[in-house]
């Protein structure tokens, strides 16, 4: 069926596409200069201030630089570890939360629910943390890095959210039929969900990606350092060395700004080729509402 | 207990020449100066004979951080040839441990809260373990070294007594020694931040090299006249810079404490010069001389700036920065050549009473042994071998015939090193085959630093911010450390202090704030205990003089 | 009904969804062991902790730590800065994402959309160093930001020395590192909104505004709701390190805020009960503002976290 649009439906379309288009650009802005400045000519780039539009220069020696540091590909390894791993568990646990959460008439699912929520507003503190992981045996190595942080709370609750409004009946009817638990959450609830499945997989992986500061914290051995800190050290690199003693701070070469940026493309890339991938399941989400009525 | 040490204090002394008056409460009598420390004699705890290597033992644990010029070629300090030949040469094997660059002190402390310490821990134990390194001992974290230094450590124990000065900064008030310390072993490389500027734009506007206030006004306002944006640029956030800031020196103050010609301790940001020093940078600031940006420069900017020719002086390091900027600077104009400038006084042709200069002893980089340790005795030979002749020559050079080689009985760098055939900058090859050239437990060589500096301008460095151009040393307050119960009142009253000053600083400096509060600041830093906090530096002042 | 005995009722529950428990054990496992076991470790707030004596040895110190910080100078400055910034941030920082997605959601071009989709939500990923040396750089006053003021005939300025220009710029770069990110949730709950609810709206000759108002709101009011009350419990919790990095002495008076207070005194100085004790008094101001918002989430939109 053909739905006319006004005028003012068209003027604002318009508006709409301007105004996307420039909230794009200054959103790739950032991107774009780290793209930039990671071919660049190093020493001119030291010397430019201002806005980068194009490469000063050209040269891919950080790029090489980079993959010849023998950390980079360790690190790469170790992320992938803790992500796959990771993010499989965090959506297990999460999920199972989520769906308990997300029953009606049990008895104290309002108590547990609060019991989760509480950890999100009150913690123990980093060192009290850190001193259970010792307990358990969980410093030193990857999976200190997984099993810890299997449920972050707030995603939990956004998926409780989701998983409420699947509707009641389907899960009544299947009940019913004497389904359990299991068989209600793995197909019926989940295959409905794939639009905050896919969120999930996202936010969780995000934030694996992204996290450093507990691999910084228990992690001794340099060998299972994930990418991050590798990150992190190559651009605290600059401040380092000027903290270091007078004559001893590095020599030209080694703080090339160019090399920074390299490493930032290296290892945001990956994770952001991801999106596209899981874009695409976002609009299944209509799925839910279908079924709703 | 306490016998048992006076009697090991006295037998050791026989040996060595230490001056372990402080020690004992004056039960030691002031030991007769020798040279026959090299090898431990007879009668003592120690051994009688003992060489290198060791015997094959237990693996030590080593946790130190890893320097950049390190990690930028291996991902632990053991994989580096110096470590192997450490080793091999020692017979010792290590294991070693790093925290994050970056991380040191997060680390440090999540590594304290476990209770199962490395063997040995390099770090500043006189400035960042809370409470100093005296509470470090009573919480059971590391051991003392006195006897240990008496039964293994010929090389150190030697070297101490050889350099009485070095031997009271490394010990606590209560006669303790705690590190195998980092030392600068030479004047030179204890003057390595200064002055630098222009001195192609210095010639063409026919301009000498400033040497008072007043000359470094016509010389920045020179500059800005021809059309330069920043004629002074440099990080006014950085802690480092800061308290090694010449042109608060220039007004005979600091900005934190200083030693006063009354050798007493005085908190400088409070005093008459410190208001002539705001007066001055906020009228350069109006005229435009200063970089406008100061509060929010990073390292990069600066950098920029300097070789872009957007700004004509700053302040910094002979080696990362006049030698960094220059090499980067020349390949687009090769006229560019910066000079050290002295440190400015406040009469020409007079001396500044006041300047920059590293202590021998910062505390940083130096190693303790843990009290888990099990073989303290293997440790301590292992650390001691640096102190001593071959182990000086090893840490500070390398080894012959690799990296370095005699010539004319002085060590001279091979090509491996200043011209790395893997295309490796001097500082990371250095960093491959030795420590001298950043920290750790060793006595720093000058040797070093005369190859290390190439360009002829950062040669004449160490004259011309050092002891050329000022009486600074005389001003430095030696490393004094308050008692543990002290040490908390004090941090806590000097945090809240140095945020104010720093906040202040900024607003007097921008014009925000008028000069004509000054007595109102004062007030303030009074109220917040100023009193009380000068009054432990001095405490702990007098007990350092009494070591 | 109410009459019968609690045991009753347990059991009936019990017998009804045991099988629901057990799904559930891991998950209680999981915040017992790495969320309520190290909550015990609070108590260093009221000791003097030492690493070396451990938590139970430490000595007791009572409310030391708490009257130390109520007594600073700096206390009042830090909670007006600490709500001021998380106010600001909350009143400009969280409809945002919403309109980015309702923006999105009108985009008829689905390559256009899954692009800008794509594009917006890129500066999230940008480590914060580099984000805040961009912003830094931009704020000179040589940069990008004055050399557009001076387009316009504005005076050149060094604006991250301003402490009145402090917040805008953290919020609103806030709002530009986070907005595509934010905007995900709400679009998948978008996606969900049955298409049929529109076309009948349509038939019922309703214009865009009022699809807006009637039909789209009210289908992804949950998530907001929740968003929002999450987003409020967390109000003091503004992480240390942008500020840390973004600000500087000149700033201090409207930059300095709890968590770079405590990483400055606390962490750095490895005062870990005093930092503790800070941490704590954050913690009740936030189940607080939580309960509150919960309650009146209750009261007028029938959705609420418990």
């Amino acid at each position: 069926m053909k739905v006319k649009r006004s005028k003012g439906e068209r003027i604002f379309s318009v508006f709409n596409y301007i105004l996307l288009t420039v909230i794009m650009l200054i959103c790739l802005y950032p991107v774009w200069y780290v793209g930039v400045a990671s071919v660049s000519d190093g020493n001119l780039l030291t010397q430019h201030s201002g806005l980068l539009l194009k490469p000063i220069g050209f040269s891919l020696d950080a790029y090489k630089k980079v993959f010849q540091n023998p950390m980079i590909v360790k690190g790469y390894g170790n992320t992938l570890f803790i992500l796959i791993v990771g993010v499989f568990l965090d959506i297990v646990m999460t999920s199972l939360g989520a769906y308990f959460l997300s029953r009606k008439h049990v008895m104290f699912k309002k108590g547990i629910m609060l019991m989760i929520v509480f950890t999100m507003f009150f913690s123990g503190g980093m060192i009290p943390f850190y001193l259970n992981l010792k307990d358990l045996h969980l410093t030193n190595t990857r999976w200190g890095l997984i099993i810890p942080f299997m449920i972050i709370t707030r995603n939990l609750i956004i998926m409780r959210t989701s998983f409420e409004s699947i509707p009641e009946s389907l899960i009544e009817a299947a009940q019913i039929d004497g389904a359990s638990h299991i068989t209600i959450l793995t197909k019926i609830v989940l295959p409905l969900s794939k639009a905050i499945l896919a969120v999930m997989v996202l936010y969780y992986g995000v934030s694996i990606w992204n996290s450093w500061f507990w691999a910084s914290a228990i992690i001794r051995n340099r060998e299972l350092y994930p990418l991050q800190i590798i990150l992190r050290e190559i651009l605290m690199q600059n401040d380092v060395t000027s903290m270091s003693s007078g004559a001893s701070a590095a020599d030209a070469e080694s703080i090339a700004m160019t090399i920074k940026y390299a490493t930032i493309m290296v290892a945001t890339l990956p994770i952001l080729c991801v999106y596209p991938f899981l874009q695409k399941h976002f609009t299944q989400g209509t799925m839910v509402g279908a079924v709703k009525e | 207990m306490k016998k048992n040490k006076v009697m090991s204090l006295i037998l050791a002394a026989s040996m060595t020449a230490a001056s372990l008056a402080g020690c004992g409460g004056g039960a030691a009598e002031e030991p007769a100066a020798t040279q026959a420390a090299a090898k431990p004699a007879e009668g003592g705890a120690a051994p009688a004979e003992f060489s290198y290597p060791m015997a094959a033992g237990d693996k030590l644990t080593y946790w130190a951080e890893l320097t950049t010029t390190v990690s930028a070629n291996f991902s632990n300090l053991g994989e580096t040839p110096f470590a192997k030949g450490w080793m091999e040469n020692t017979g010792a094997d290590i294991e070693f441990l790093h925290p994050p660059i970056g991380q040191l002190r997060e680390q440090f402390s999540l590594i304290l809260a476990d209770g199962n310490l490395p063997d040995m821990m390099e770090f500043n134990w006189m400035k960042d373990y809370p409470g100093g390194p005296e509470k470090a001992i009573k919480d059971g974290v590391i051991i003392p070294l006195n006897d240990v230094f008496d039964q293994y450590c010929p090389n150190i124990k030697k070297y101490l007594a050889e350099h009485p000065d070095i031997d009271k900064m490394i010990k606590t008030d209560e006669g303790h020694y705690y590190v195998f310390p980092f030392i600068r072993g030479d004047e030179d490389l204890c003057n390595t931040i200064g002055l630098m500027l222009r001195e192609d734009w210095l010639k063409e506007l026919n301009l000498e090299v400033p040497e008072t206030i007043d000359e470094w006004h016509t010389v920045l306002t020179a500059f800005k006249e021809k059309g330069v944006d920043c004629p002074l640029t440099f990080e006014y956030t950085n802690n480092q810079y800061l308290d090694a800031n010449p042109f608060v020196f220039a007004f005979d103050t600091f900005r934190s404490f200083y030693l006063g010609s009354d050798g007493k301790a005085h908190f400088g940001a409070t005093e008459e010069g410190y208001k002539n020093y705001l007066e001055t940078f906020h009228q350069w600031y109006e005229e435009g001389l200063i970089d406008p940006d100061i509060a929010t420069l990073k390292n990069d900017q600066v950098s920029a700036k300097m070789t872009n020719g957007n700004a004509g002086a700053a302040m910094g390091q002979a080696g990362s920065r006049m030698g960094t900027w220059t090499s980067a600077a020349v390949q687009t104009n090769p006229d560019f050549v910066l000079k050290a400038a002295p440190q400015p006084s406040n009469e020409k042709g007079k001396k500044a009473e006041f300047g920059y200069v590293e202590l021998p002893y910062s505390g940083r980089a130096s190693v303790a042994i843990t009290t888990s340790c099990k073989d303290v005795e293997r440790a301590a030979r292992l650390l001691d071998w640096a102190y001593g002749e071959e182990g000086h020559m090893y840490f500070n050079f390398g080894t012959e015939g690799v990296s370095y080689e005699m010539k004319d009985g002085e060590p001279v760098y091979t090509d491996e090193i200043l011209k790395n055939p893997k295309g490796l900058p001097v500082s990371q090859a250095m960093s491959s085959y030795i420590r001298g050239n950043y920290n750790g437990p060793l006595v720093q060589d000058v040797r070093y630093l005369d190859q290390y500096y190439t360009i002829d301008s950062q040669k004449e460095t160490p004259l011309v911010w050092g002891s050329g151009s000022s009486n600074g040393a005389a001003h430095m307050l030696p490393p004094v450390t308050p008692t543990a119960d002290e040490s908390k009142e004090f941090s806590t009253i000097m945090n809240e202090i140095n945020t104010y000053r720093d906040e202040m600083t900024l607003k007097f400096i921008f014009g925000t704030e008028d000069l004509a509060n000054f007595d109102q600041y004062v007030a303030n830093i009074e109220k917040m205990g100023i009193a009380r906090a000068t009054e432990i530096q001095n405490a702990a002042l007098e007990r350092y003089n009494a070591r | 009904m109410e009459k019968r005995s609690l045991a009753y009722r347990i059991q009936k529950d019990w017998s009804r969804n045991k099988a629901l428990y057990l799904l559930v054990i891991p998950v209680l496992i999981f915040y017992i062991v790495f969320h309520y076991k190290p909550m015990y470790g609070a108590i260093i707030a009221f000791k003097d902790y030492t690493p070396a004596l451990g938590v139970a040895k430490s000595p007791w110190v009572g409310l030391d730590n708490f009257t130390r910080f109520f007594n600073s100078i700096y206390f009042g400055r830090l909670i007006r800065n600490t709500v001021l910034l998380s106010l600001y941030n909350l009143i400009f920082g969280f409809p945002a994402p919403i309109i980015l997605a309702l923006l999105l959601n009108e985009v008829k071009n689905k390559k256009f959309k899954s692009l800008t989709q794509t594009i917006t939500y890129l500066p999230h990923f940008i480590s914060l160093i580099v984000v805040v040396g961009m912003i830094t750089d931009f704020s000179l006053s040589t940069g990008l930001f004055n050399d557009i003021a001076a387009l316009f005939g504005m005076e050149r300025a060094p604006l991250l020395q301003d402490p009145k220009l402090y917040r805008s710029i953290y919020v609103i770069s806030s709002i530009w590192q986070e907005v595509g990110w934010g905007a995900i949730i709400y679009l998948s709950a978008l996606a969900g909104v049955d298409s049929q609810l529109y076309e009948a709206a349509q038939i019922d000759g309703a214009g865009k505004w009022k699809q807006l108002i009637h039909v789209t709101l009210p289908a992804i009011a949950p998530t907001i709701i929740v968003m929002l009350i999450l987003k409020t419990g967390s109000l003091m919790n503004m992480g240390y390190e942008k500020t840390i990095l973004l600000s500087n002495p000149a700033t201090y008076e409207t930059a300095d805020i709890i968590s770079s207070y405590v990483y400055r005194i606390g962490l750095l100085e490895q005062d870990w009960s005093y930092s503790t004790a800070i941490g704590l008094f954050n913690s009740v101001i936030n189940m607080a503002l939580l309960i509150f918002t919960n309650k009146m989430s209750k009261k007028y939109s029938e959705t609420s976290l418990w």
